[in-house]
């Protein structure tokens, strides 16, 4: 079992520096944009289709509107993850 | 590397309950305290590591819960190769290479000065690292009671994805990025996130055209 722990870690590891060492510049195109869209909607809307998605809706908007408000991000992650707490406890 | 660790705030926020709850899986599941904290010392990787303690649970051979956890873990391919342009990648930056650091630093990086970047990105990744390990370590110790306050656990994880809103929002009239996110949501409601994740990555990959689009 600690084989799979180490054998999980440095494979992780790997993954990680072995594409990103070195000076010569790799062609990325867009794949660092796509990677943060994607990681935002698969961690925003779980499966399946729900009405849990209009709360995760609302407080997203919530979240943008406390960017808006006050353009700060920490402030404005703050406010969305309140909100999404707030409107759990009203029964959404 | 105080700056960054200041700007890691949002990211200890969500990964502290996820972390308690990993704790708590690992302690349900008669794994030691020792080994749950050592998972996420070692590896730091959320996802992968529920897979692990989850097929171990469940007796799936240790080789092949390994393999399956790093193959949901093929998307860090991706992240180094895209920092690269503002930060030079050394073993120290990629251990701490999560998705939410890589998320954050792609953003941040190339608006501070080159000398400032290192050790912005290492005071971003200690801020998620310490919050990610005392939160296992709260959770395999058996504080899960923490998070029984109503709706507390989980309205802490929804910073998560509120992060990852913000983090999108320059990229949302992006082309590939649009493709690729919804590409990737496919799969994620077929069941099939990691491979989604991936095949995002790829796609942006293959995408050669470059895109001008305002920062918002």
């Amino acid at each position: 079992m600690t084989l799979a722990l180490l054998l999980l870690a440095l494979g992780t590891f790997l993954l990680r520096f072995l594409p990103w060492r070195g000076e010569k510049s790799l062609k990325t195109g867009q794949a660092g944009p796509a990677l943060v869209v994607a990681l935002f909607l698969v961690s925003a809307f779980s499966p399946p289709p729900s009405s849990e998605w209009v709360r995760a809706a609302l407080a997203l908007l919530g979240t943008y509107l406390g960017l808006r408000l006050t353009g700060n991000l920490g402030v404005a992650v703050f406010l969305g993850a309140g909100l999404y707490g707030l409107l759990g406890a009203l029964g959404f | 590397m105080g700056e960054g660790l200041r700007a890691a705030w949002p990211i200890a926020l969500g990964y502290f309950p996820v972390a308690v709850a990993f704790g708590a899986l690992g302690a349900q599941a008669g794994l030691g305290y020792l080994w749950i904290q050592l998972t996420s010392l070692l590896v730091f990787a959320g996802a992968s590591q529920f897979a692990l303690v989850g097929l171990l649970a469940q007796g799936v051979p240790p080789l092949l819960a390994a393999s399956l956890g790093l193959l949901l873990n093929l998307r860090h391919a991706f992240y180094g190769p895209a920092l690269r342009p503002y930060l030079k990648g050394g073993p120290l930056e990629a251990f701490f290479l999560t998705d939410e650091v890589f998320a954050l630093a792609l953003r941040t990086l190339p608006g501070l000065s080159p000398e400032k970047r290192r050790g912005y990105f290492l005071g971003l990744a200690l801020g998620a690292y310490l919050s990610w390990n005392l939160g296992t370590a709260l959770g395999a110790l058996g504080a899960k009671g923490l998070l029984a306050w109503p709706r507390l656990g989980e309205a802490l994880a929804f910073a998560l994805p509120a992060l990852f809103l913000l983090l999108a929002l320059p990229h949302l009239r992006n082309p590939a990025a649009l493709l690729a996110g919804g590409m990737a949501l496919g799969f994620h409601l077929l069941g099939q996130t990691a491979w989604g994740l991936f095949l995002a990555g790829v796609v942006g990959l293959l995408w050669k055209e470059p895109w001008k689009g305002r920062k918002a």
